[in-house]
């Protein structure tokens, strides 16, 4: 197998668009991307990945350049996409006193997605993920009735500045406790499919969420909202599975 | 012309009064009542089928088609002045030889029924019939019988009554699962650092094993030659396949790793002395 350089001798590659008219190489933590011409209008990719897994596609194109753009997305990917849940495992517990809100900015993982660009249009060419050890399945509740999840234990971060480049970005989480009782919070799972990310240069940022624990009858409830961002950072596309299944008569797919 | 003609065909008596005309008009009852049959059934089958579970749509309609068949011979019979109530004497008569000849089938056709009410599996679903020793993907339930493809690709047909009497357990239910495997280590070999060892190999080394619930492990035995450690892995419904078969490889890569020793049967024999 091919060793790849040092992460430490390497200056990462940016997030954001890039044009190809001969080659490109990519360098993120513990992956490689190369990107090259290999016919007048046909590129080659090959990516070999943080667990050593190599995939390689050639691309048609129509015009004689090839633009592509790599930007972070949603972690829902590795190893399979199953869920479309996240369990956030804070690695410190949160008090919440009674009628009181707290502001908390917490690490959340990301995957980074290689998308080919046709006009405006961006296609999902590959993903990857460069800390593949902190991209686990959990399961919220029982064996019988529990929601699967991604899951991930996560570090609080102090501001949006605090992004961890190419593994983590930063996401707001507002808690509100309207309940008359003291609240501790050391997780929170919700559907992140609706939560936009918004990158610039290597760092990333996610947008929010806001929860409400609220009484409704007898039990405690917690309400979860998005907080879109405001920022001028460039929102990322979104990541859609294009594998598609097609049954031919002769077998190809 | 034309009236003159059925006039004559309506004079051609063929058996008591059975005419050519009255024939003719029960043959054209029959063949609107298929062709109408055949019309329902692609009409269902292209407007409310897909919008039904695969085994519900394929019985209403066989149902739908079957009945409109049924519909159109009692037409039939009733446009050539058959009278049914003699046949329902001698028919009863015949029901019941025929029900002890087809017990069976009619069994399976009622299980059939019982299974498409009760559900205990729908299209698609992996089910296993321990009594049978068959696991597989449940293709159909049919009026008769039930299809299943085994894991090795082939196709099983189980008689309705059999697959409705058999315990069945079904295996994509809950959304995960849970692997097991049973490891012994040696008895001077420390059982907490094992457990840990292996609990760290499985959660680095197999990304669809869940992390919470962890990794669970239960002392089974203290067996002749080794300490039995069962091993229970939870993981998404569908990767069953990328967990149980890998388990017991990655935690013997583990021990090995840690030098825990997996002791082969052994046996201390000792000698009498005078």
């Amino acid at each position: 197998m091919k060793t790849m350089r040092n992460d430490s001798e390497i200056n990462f590659s940016n997030y954001g668009e890039y044009d190809i008219n001969d080659n490109l190489d990519l360098f993120l933590p513990n992956t490689e991307i190369k990107i090259q011409r290999i016919s007048d209008n046909t590129f080659s990719y090959f990516r070999e990945d943080s667990e050593g897994k190599i995939t390689e596609k050639i691309i048609p194109v129509k015009s004689n350049k090839l633009k592509i753009e790599l930007s972070p997305i949603r972690p829902l990917n590795h190893p399979a996409r199953r869920t479309d849940n996240i369990f956030l495992k804070f690695d410190k517990e949160i008090y919440l006193s009674k009628h009181s809100a707290a502001s908390i900015f917490v690490h959340c993982p990301i995957e980074i997605g290689i998308f080919l660009i046709h006009d405006s249009n961006r296609e999902p060419l590959d993903w990857i993920t460069c800390n593949h050890l902190n991209s686990r399945f959990g399961l919220y509740g029982s064996p019988d009735t529990g929601t699967l999840c991604k899951y991930a234990k996560v570090s609080l971060a102090t501001d949006y500045s605090d992004s961890i480049p190419y593994v983590e970005g930063v996401m707001k989480i507002v808690i509100e406790n309207t309940l008359s009782s003291g609240q501790i919070v050391s997780k929170v799972i919700f559907p992140i499919t609706d939560n936009s990310l918004y990158y610039e240069n290597s760092k990333t940022i996610i947008d929010g969420i806001k929860i409400t624990m609220k009484k409704r009858a007898l039990v405690n409830i917690a309400d979860v909202k998005i907080i879109p961002i405001d920022s001028d950072w460039i929102k990322s596309p979104t990541w859609e599975d294009n594998t598609v299944n097609t049954s031919m008569t002769m077998g190809l797919e | 012309m034309t009236i003159e003609f059925l006039q004559s065909l309506s004079e051609m008596q063929i058996v008591g009064e059975l005419t050519v005309l009255s024939l003719l008009i029960g043959g054209i009852i029959m063949a609107g009542g298929v062709i109408l049959a055949k019309i329902a059934k692609l009409l269902f089958q292209k407007y409310y089928a897909p919008t039904l579970p695969k085994d519900t749509a394929q019985n209403l309609s066989k149902l739908i088609y079957f009945g409109i068949l049924i519909i159109s011979f009692l037409g039939f019979t009733s446009s050539q002045g058959i009278d049914l109530s003699g046949i329902m004497v001698a028919g009863g008569i015949f029901a019941v030889v025929i029900g002890f000849a087809t017990q069976s089938v009619v069994s399976n056709l009622i299980s059939g029924v019982f299974l498409i009410v009760e559900k205990p599996a729908k299209h698609g679903d992996t089910i296993q019939l321990p009594d049978m020793g068959i696991s597989g993907t449940l293709l159909d339930i049919g009026t008769f019988s039930s299809k299943i493809r085994k894991f090795d690709g082939t196709v099983i047909r189980i008689p309705n009554e059999k697959f409705f009497t058999s315990n069945i357990r079904s295996l994509t239910v809950s959304t995960v699962r849970r692997a097991e495997s049973m490891v012994g280590i040696s008895y001077k070999n420390d059982i907490e650092n094992a457990i840990s060892v292996i609990t760290d190999e499985i959660l680095t080394t197999m990304p669809f094993a869940l992390c919470i619930p962890e990794p669970e492990f239960r002392v089974e035995e203290l067996g002749d030659s080794s300490v039995n450690i069962l091993v229970l892995v939870w993981h998404p419904r569908d990767d069953w396949s990328k967990v149980q078969p890998l388990l017991l490889t990655t935690i013997k890569r583990a021990l090995d790793n840690a030098g825990i020793e997996i002791p082969f049967p052994q046996r201390v024999i000792w000698g009498a002395k005078d």
